[in-house]
């Protein structure tokens, strides 16, 4: 059988027309209303850069950012590090291993919701467990996690960094697996000790699995939302609110569907110029097996 | 023969003429309604209007709030919206602003006898002004602000129960007595108060020192004296007295459970939490309810009460303005069962509010009467266009002047430092809304 010429034109016709009208479509239609007053119910209105004047002199903004940035640190160095340990942990042939690969996953598979209220439950100041068991071994006067401006975006990036560290785990772990047991036996031949295996064998070889891991980690912390609903709402005064977070609150709590299109936009480039970093820096890092 | 064929045709003809001019009378009406738990009894309510009106048929859709507001704003958009919808204060002003509901005022000049409905509870669906404006959007039922309290907390205490002599003063007194700590180490076990910086505890002790957090147009946050005086007696019963609980101490509950828990004797919101308390508390306590104290600065003639309506209001587009004025009217009117009212959402045409099966005398707290007097007083409120974004509501309760109140529960800033905030971001959301002429 012969093809002709537009054959692969037509195969790949059906995805093309599905980036176009659901990808860059919405795409290209947000960054327009990013310059357009549009409260959804009327018609939009043209007004120029003003939704990113506004945004750049707002004050609430800024907060917001550097919130996404401490956020996005945090929640990406505290995957990589747990998930690490984790799957070094479960890296072994004792009995019930994978009863406790298991074990280490169920936060990824528990729905955000429950552990939302779990957490805030475990937390919460007056009824919580754990200020009430500290109280009663003597410990007062403990910080409110979630009520306190001072600590609630910490306390979110740890339960966050709790859900998704079983998920990482499960990408380090076939990393490791893909080391060959020679090169461990080779080191310990010539005498190295566990840290110096770890540090001059495991994680250069993990490298390209690190870094996968950072941008699917740093993919995540930008669209930290559903627990951020769950346990704070973004408060409190939005100390613990994330720019995807507040996004959302613009456009489908105060329907500003124009500022709120900036905002995406700020976000795109943020995020397009720490991946772009992270590529460029790539080769100076990351290694294979091979 | 051929006379029975000529018969025939003309009996089929008749009956197809007959049957034709009926569906072109046969009217659709799209309802959308946000209370999906009271649907089986709305689509009840809505068969005996069928049953009265054959040529009129409704399709109801019921959504929970959440997905209620960016359906309808979705339907909007697309010039869609049903024919008769919920219409919630928070939206109203902005809603007939951009020409999406229907001016009603000449049906309901032309239809309804004020006197049988509580026509004070109107104000609030009017547009632009609360006063004088046209109506927007009709009242089905409405809700006030009442101060609940425990009886068996004041029993307890040796009190009194609250009542309408009671100064600010006496609130305070019995809002120490009634707080107890037994461990200066831990927090207190029981708080005399509750509030922090949502609408429905804060304007109503604004209001009844006579206060005003907007201007006269409600166009900008304009906190007066009054208002101060309210904010700062408020901040007190937190962070002077330690009567009430600092907002971050509440993180992880519902802030609706502190009273209804035996958490706290004394707490302002509300009348629609009778509900709430009734089901969390059961008999657990004896309960009761009072009117917001008068504040020192409150003048005569000052009064004014805070109460807002659940309302329903027709899309500026329907074919149908008849078809759904009398819908509405059958919505609002005589015909609505009491059950289809939570305990505590006032009926908004009087005879169902003072039946029986309303006050519900046998239940606590027993007084609901005390809720419709707040009916006949004029009204005043915080809600304008921006209002959910400068003052806090719903999902984005931290933020805005909640926001901003709270933090002063918390120790973080004063009564002072709170309001120049408020001022000062609330406008320039609300700059946004009413722009300079």
């Amino acid at each position: 059988m012969r093809y002709g010429k537009l054959a692969p034109w037509l195969f790949i016709t059906p995805t093309v027309l599905g980036l176009v009208f659901f990808r860059i479509g919405p795409i290209i239609a947000a960054f327009l209303a990013s310059f357009t007053s549009w409260n959804v119910f009327a018609p939009p209105q043209w007004i120029g850069a003003s939704n990113y004047v506004e945004l750049f002199n707002s004050g609430t903004f800024w907060m917001i950012l550097r919130n996404t940035l401490v956020f996005s640190l945090i929640y990406v160095l505290g995957v990589m590090v747990c998930g690490l340990f984790l799957a070094i942990l479960v890296n072994n042939r004792i009995r019930a291993i994978t009863f406790f690969r298991g074990l280490y996953y169920l936060p990824v598979i528990t729905s955000t919701v429950a552990i939302g209220v779990v957490w805030s439950w475990i937390l919460s100041p007056r009824f919580g467990v754990l200020p009430n068991v500290l109280a009663d071994l003597g410990v007062h006067n403990l910080p409110s996690f979630l009520g306190d401006s001072r600590y609630a975006l910490l306390t979110l990036v740890v339960v966050y960094i709790w859900k998704m560290s079983g998920y990482h785990m499960i990408l380090f772990l076939a990393g490791l697996q893909n080391i060959p047991e020679e090169y461990y036996e080779a080191a310990k031949i010539d005498g190295a000790t566990r840290w110096q295996s770890l540090r001059h064998i495991t994680l250069p070889l993990l490298s390209s699995t690190t870094f996968f891991i950072g941008i699917i980690a740093l993919i995540q912390s930008l669209q930290s939302f559903d627990i951020t609903m769950a346990m704070t709402e973004g408060g409190p005064n939005y100390a613990s609110a994330t720019l995807s977070f507040f996004t959302y609150i613009n456009a489908f709590v105060h329907f500003r569907m124009g500022y709120a299109s900036a905002m995406s936009f700020v976000l795109l480039v943020i995020v397009g110029i720490i991946t772009f970093i992270n590529f460029y820096a790539r080769k100076y890092w990351v290694e294979t097996v091979d | 023969m051929k006379r029975n064929l000529v018969i025939a045709l003309l009996a089929t003809l008749l009956v197809a003429s007959l049957s034709a001019f009926a569906m072109a009378e046969q009217v659709t009406l799209r309802y959308f309604m946000w209370d999906p738990e009271f649907q089986q009894m709305e689509a009840e309510l809505i068969r005996g209007f069928e049953a009265e009106n054959p040529n009129i048929k409704v399709e109801m859709t019921a959504l929970d709030p959440t997905n209620f507001w960016p359906r309808l704003a979705a339907m909007a958009a697309a010039g869609e919206l049903p024919d008769v919808f919920s219409m919630s204060t928070g939206y109203i002003d902005t809603w007939a602003r951009d020409g999406l509901l229907l001016n009603i005022q000449h049906l309901v000049d032309r239809d309804l006898d004020l006197d049988n409905y509580f026509y004070n509870v109107f104000a609030e669906d009017r547009f632009p002004n609360k006063e004088t404006s046209d109506m927007y959007a009709i009242p089905y039922a409405w809700v006030g602000s009442v101060l609940f309290y425990n009886q068996d907390m004041f029993d307890a205490a040796g009190l009194e129960y609250p009542n309408d002599d009671w100064t600010w003063d006496d609130f305070q007194k019995a809002a120490l007595a009634l707080t107890i700590q037994s461990n200066p180490n831990r927090a207190p076990e029981q708080y005399g108060f509750w509030w922090y910086g949502r609408y429905s505890h804060v304007e109503p002790w604004v209001y009844a020192n006579g206060g005003r957090i907007l201007n006269e147009n409600k166009t900008r946050i304009a906190i007066d004296d009054k208002a101060k005086e309210a904010l700062q007696f408020l901040a007190d019963l937190t962070n002077v007295h330690g009567v009430s609980m600092a907002h971050r101490d509440m993180a992880g509950m519902r802030q609706q459970d502190l009273f209804p828990l035996q958490q706290a004797a004394m707490w302002v919101d509300g009348s629609w939490m009778v509900d709430h308390v009734r089901t969390v508390a059961g008999d657990s306590f004896r309960w009761g309810i009072a009117n917001v104290p008068k504040g020192p600065s409150l003048e005569p003639g000052e009064e004014r009460s805070y109460y807002w309506p659940d309302s329903v209001g027709i899309a500026a587009t329907t074919k149908h303005e008849d078809e759904a004025w009398a819908f509405i009217q059958y919505l609002i009117g005589a015909n609505r069962p009491v059950e289809t009212y939570m305990p505590g959402k006032v009926p908004i045409y009087r005879d169902i509010a003072y039946s029986e099966e309303w006050l519900q005398k046998d239940q606590q707290p027993g007084n609901m009467e005390l809720i419709l007097a707040l009916g006949d007083t004029p009204v005043r409120t915080t809600f304008n266009m921006g209002w959910s974004e400068w003052r806090g509501y719903a999902s984005t309760g931290g933020a805005g002047m909640n926001g901003e109140l709270d933090a002063v529960t918390n120790g973080q800033q004063t009564v002072e430092e709170a309001i120049e905030k408020i001022t000062r971001d609330g406008n320039a959301v609300l700059e946004r809304y009413y722009p300079e002429p």
